[in-house]
């Protein structure tokens, strides 16, 4: 990668820290970098306001339920599957007031599929906290069939929609919670690249 | 003025062409041998008879056939064409300019008859006659920024103004140098320049979202930037980067002057009245190097620009195949000579 060259739309993420001015917490972590990453917050401090934790834990992987049952002093759910973790979250947010914070721990895919639903009810991504664990793959959508393929590691990914070989870029859609794909060989068929596992 | 519409085609058989009177209005966008990006900004005012700045919106020759392709280039792929919810204010508000501006630049090719709210509009190259009432989508067939963007030459971006930045929550986009609408929508400014190499350096965003976000109603202003693309094809999609991408492996010593197109886009940008919004209108101008060296002050010119451009730009702009046959090709041109600052063609 060329030195000093940075992608704006490319977010930015930073270690979950409690935010003071709030009327309550919502804290959402995958697997089982994202349940420490819980653990790491209420490590700062346990907050005045209400917290609510949603946790989907991770086959095979360390499990914090039982060290975050000690320390999440209300409402800890856990859950083994993405859905019902995402079903949780918008059954929470109806009734939801003003001036709740929400904190987001987990892969990059978990947290655009939560910066998705929260838009329904108003809050801006940029009001999410959010911590990238557990992995770095990525999310890719293809500008020519628009399908988006997850779960990238390599430099070139072949497209779920259309079999294309996408080289992926590190321009990212915040709406569509995904880097852009762009046909690698588009100018000379079949030259691929040497595929590379860079986000693992 | 009196115009003659060609028939011409912007893909497959490429019969685009200019007139000589086209190729002495051509913008040409370097005033000196080198160039770097830089707020190139000025006040959007009435230029020279003849000029592509004469008009608020410049309506040439290739209008009929522009606006075609651009009706093609949609229906094959419909998210060319995206707007987000909140913006109906400044789809009325472009709906309102464009046509106000067409008629009373252009009254033999355009009217608009106003009562009240009752509007009707003419098209006449294009053969559109409509009543609506304004502010009633119902009235329309469509949505009034895809109406009017179906009917004005060049690409469209309503941009909305909020958290101290510019979002780009629509677009009719059918004519872009390789950026997609569909995934860009929604983005603030610095995201959707985020790929733009060079200009975090050097400042040139930072200030030129600051200039525009103090931009003024009646105020608007232009700017002209510029890349190059095989063959006179205006549909540069990333989307469809598979059809025109492998072009440029087709640039031969003795096609460069027919082929290689230096395609200049006059981006103009005007503050919208009920939505206090920004449109940022790209309009795109394609003229080949034999076209070009009918005026060798040009390609001089342009042959000094493209010899010493930054091999960032250049990688970025996708030129790196075919530079080094179209420096060659242009150098025939060039004596060396001075000839000074300035954009005249002679």
């Amino acid at each position: 990668m060329e030195r000093g060259y940075w992608i704006r739309s490319k977010p930015v993420y930073s270690a979950l820290v409690w935010q003071q001015q709030a009327n309550a917490h919502l804290v959402l972590v995958e697997g089982s970098a994202g349940g420490l990453a819980a653990m790491k917050l209420f490590q700062q401090m346990l907050p005045q306001q209400s917290i609510t934790v949603i946790y989907e834990t991770e086959a095979g992987g360390a499990d914090y339920t039982a060290a975050l049952k000690k320390v999440v002093p209300d409402d800890l759910q856990v859950f083994n599957s993405h859905d019902a973790a995402m079903k949780a979250l918008e059954a929470h947010l109806p009734e939801a007031l003003m001036g709740l914070r929400i904190y987001v721990a987990g892969s990059e895919k978990f947290m655009w599929d939560i910066a998705q639903i929260v838009l329904h009810y108003g809050v801006d991504d940029a009001d999410i906290a959010k911590e990238l664990t557990g992995t770095l793959a990525r999310s890719v959508y293809c500008v020519h069939c628009k399908a988006i393929t997850h779960n990238a590691h390599t430099n070139i990914q072949a497209c779920s929609g259309c079999g294309k070989k996408l080289f992926v870029r590190d321009h990212f859609s915040r709406r569509l919670g995904a880097y852009m794909g762009l046909m690698v060989d588009a100018e000379d068929p079949g030259q691929i690249p040497e595929i590379e596992e860079i986000y693992p | 003025m009196s115009l003659a519409f060609k028939k011409e085609t912007f893909r497959d058989d490429y019969t685009y062409k200019n007139s000589v009177e086209a190729i002495k209005r051509f913008p040409f966008p370097f005033p000196e041998d080198t160039y770097m990006y830089s707020v190139n900004m000025e006040p959007h005012t009435k230029g020279p008879k003849g000029a592509v700045t004469e008009h608020t919106f410049d309506i040439d020759e290739h209008y009929v056939s522009e606006c075609l392709d651009k009706a093609k280039t949609l229906e094959l792929d419909p998210g060319r064409y995206a707007v987000l919810p909140h913006m109906m204010d400044a789809q009325w508000d472009f709906l309102e300019l464009t046509m106000e501006s067409l008629s009373t630049d252009y009254p033999h090719l355009f009217t608009l008859k106003k009562d009240g709210k009752n509007w009707t509009w003419e098209n006449k190259p294009l053969s559109i006659k409509k009543s609506f009432v304004f502010g009633d989508v119902s009235t329309l067939d469509m949505d009034p920024f895809e109406y009017m963007s179906r009917q004005v030459q060049g690409d469209f971006v309503l941009l909305d103004q909020r958290n101290d930045t510019l979002y780009a929550d629509a677009g009719f986009i059918t004519s872009q140098a390789d950026w997609s609408l569909n995934f860009d929508v929604g983005m603030a400014w610095h995201e959707w320049h985020g790929p733009v190499p060079q200009v975090t350096k050097l400042g040139v965003m930072d200030r030129a979202l600051k200039y525009l976000m103090s931009m003024q109603l009646g105020a608007p202003v232009r700017r002209l930037n510029w890349t190059m693309t095989i063959n006179p094809r205006l549909d540069t999609s990333p989307e469809n980067y598979p059809l025109w991408g492998g072009d440029r492996n087709t640039v031969t010593p003795e096609n460069v002057g027919k082929k290689v197109h230096l395609r200049v886009e006059l981006q103009t940008l005007f503050r919208l009245p009920r939505s206090n919004g920004l449109l940022f209108s790209i309009r795109c101008y394609l003229i080949n190097m034999e076209e070009l060296s009918t005026f060798p002050r040009w390609a001089k010119r342009f042959h000094r620009v493209f010899r010493d451009l930054h091999s960032d730009l250049a990688e970025y702009k996708g030129l790196v195949k075919f530079r080094e046959m179209t420096v060659q090709w242009l150098s025939k041109f060039d004596d060396g000579a001075d000839i000074g600052v300035g954009t005249h063609p002679e």
